[in-house]
């Protein structure tokens, strides 16, 4: 559905280089610090910014070929954008209607119902978690193949979160060939709905695993100075200096759990793996 | 391309007031004041200028980037600007000659002929005005724009002062010298302006495709 290959971009001290591919049928997560790199790589995909070097992907295409036309297969979210403030639901419908020829308007008012987003009121008035929704519908509604949503839970509580995940699991259901690049700061937003996940920092891809594994495999070990002398270092990714002794990140976490049953293994959340990756050392 | 237009109805749709309050200001200088032509280009241009606003509400918060997300290109975007520019230009242009034209008959103070004479002077000016500001928005912003329309006069300005003074200087008369030109007949003259104007405005559309195509968001 969509590959990047060594796709850079330049701002300043800022520079992105960046390769993904997503498979049709999978949601794939892009994970990031914010300023990580993430909306520039969004930006980059739809061709709203000028890039230095790499390729994209997409449906089939080269970006440099991909027509307004093929851009009708796609539903975006951007973090940082959408429909004027001015305008309403109301006068975003025939707007919609006639910029997507396959626009389904009796779903669209049947979710903006489910979701008593109000038709008349300025999109400026409405609260974060009715934008969000608002925007999520936007994408959903054209019968879209790829959504690319950048950082659609941003600001959201767990009720909105849970309700707009929800949109995006029923939206993968319609279709098996369905996918989904979604991007996030906040690692549980993506868990339980991603089958993939990248991790960006400072630009670059530091780590690409599949949810299951990351969940399963991945652990910390706590370890004292003594403990971390004799310890077999050869499946560890990360460790950091920690006022008991050592803190190490593991992608073998059966490994450990047979050879050291005295050690102190935790089973490494998707943030705690993050945090290791960025500012452990490597080994 | 429809789409965007329906958008940037519905946003002139929330300056609804300011509109009919231009509306009825023109109304009554047409209908009120001695000189009708004022009120029929004050219509004319300021009418047009909401093209202008749209292009502010879609810069408002980042709005473009999502703008371009959808399924148009820039080039769409640009035609779809000066489209709108042309339709609210002229659609008010024709509305307020028509008053004119019939306030004037009823008045009896100007004939058809020096209404429509008027009229069509109007017209290419109001091409041009929409030919320079148009990119002027596109590449600079609203608060920008504006310094910078404002700049761009000012230089006009100075070069047509300079122009005069570089004339006189060489001992030339520049009115004496537009006044000897042959006459062409009044039709000509303004069918070449229009032709002319015209042309500026695709010079114009060329111009904002390119600023477009070079923008990031």
């Amino acid at each position: 559905m969509l590959k990047l290959e060594h796709l850079q971009k330049r701002y300043g001290n800022f520079s992105l280089d960046c390769s993904l591919e997503l498979p049709p049928g999978c949601v794939t997560g892009l994970i990031g610090q914010n300023g990580a790199g993430k909306s520039t790589t969004f930006k980059a995909i739809l061709g709203l910014i000028s890039t230095d070097g790499g390729s994209v992907t997409i449906l089939g295409k080269d970006l440099k070929d991909f027509t307004a036309r093929d851009k009708e297969e796609l539903g975006v979210v951007l973090s940082d954008s959408g429909f004027s403030g001015y305008l309403t639901v109301q006068d975003v419908i025939p707007v919609l209607q006639n910029l997507y020829p396959r626009f389904d308007k009796v779903f669209f008012l049947r979710q903006i119902q489910r979701f008593q987003l109000p038709l008349d009121k300025k999109i400026k008035d409405f609260s974060t978690g009715m934008k969000a929704k608002l925007k999520v519908l936007t994408a959903i509604s054209h019968h879209a193949k790829l959504l690319i949503l950048d950082e659609p839970t941003a600001g959201l509580d767990v009720v909105a979160r849970d309700e707009l995940l929800e949109m995006l699991r029923e939206f993968m259901e319609q279709d098996e060939e369905h996918s989904i690049l979604i991007s996030s700061h906040i690692s549980s937003d993506l868990e339980t709905l991603c089958d993939d996940l990248y991790m960006i920092h400072e630009g670059k891809i530091i780590l690409h695993e599949d949810t299951d594994v990351l969940l399963s495999d991945y652990a910390l070990l706590k370890v004292s100075q003594e403990q971390y002398d004799k310890l077999d270092k050869q499946f560890l990714l990360r460790s950091r200096k920690e006022s008991y002794g050592y803190s190490c990140l593991t992608d073998q976490r059966q490994y450990y759990m047979e050879n050291y049953p005295q050690l102190a293994i935790e089973k490494g959340s998707i943030d705690e793996v993050i945090t290791m990756m960025i500012r452990g050392a490597a080994l | 391309m429809k789409g965007l237009m329906i958008k940037d109805l519905k946003l002139m749709k929330s300056q609804k007031n300011f509109f009919l309050l231009i509306l009825a200001v023109a109304v009554g200088m047409i209908l009120f004041s001695e000189d009708v032509t004022f009120g029929l280009g004050f219509l004319t241009f300021v009418v047009s200028l909401f093209t202008l606003s749209t292009i502010s509400y879609d810069e408002f918060d980042n709005g473009n980037a999502f703008l371009f997300s959808l399924p148009i290109t820039r080039k769409t975007y640009v035609m779809e600007k000066y489209s709108l520019g042309l339709l609210l230009g002229g659609g008010s242009w024709i509305s307020a000659t028509l008053l004119v034209l019939a306030v004037g008959m009823f008045r009896g103070t100007y004939t058809v002929s020096e209404i429509m004479l008027i009229a069509l002077m109007i017209l290419p000016v109001m091409i041009l005005i929409q030919a320079i500001m148009i990119p002027f928005q596109l590449k600079f912003g609203g608060e920008k724009g504006r310094l910078a329309i404002i700049g761009a006069l000012g230089l006009l300005f100075i070069l047509g002062a300079a122009a005069v003074k570089l004339a006189e200087a060489m001992n030339v008369d520049l009115f004496a010298l537009i006044s000897s030109l042959p006459t062409p007949s009044m039709g000509m003259l303004l069918a070449v302006v229009i032709t002319g104007a015209l042309i500026l405005l695709l010079v114009s559309i060329r111009i904002s495709i390119g600023i477009m195509r070079k923008k990031e968001f």
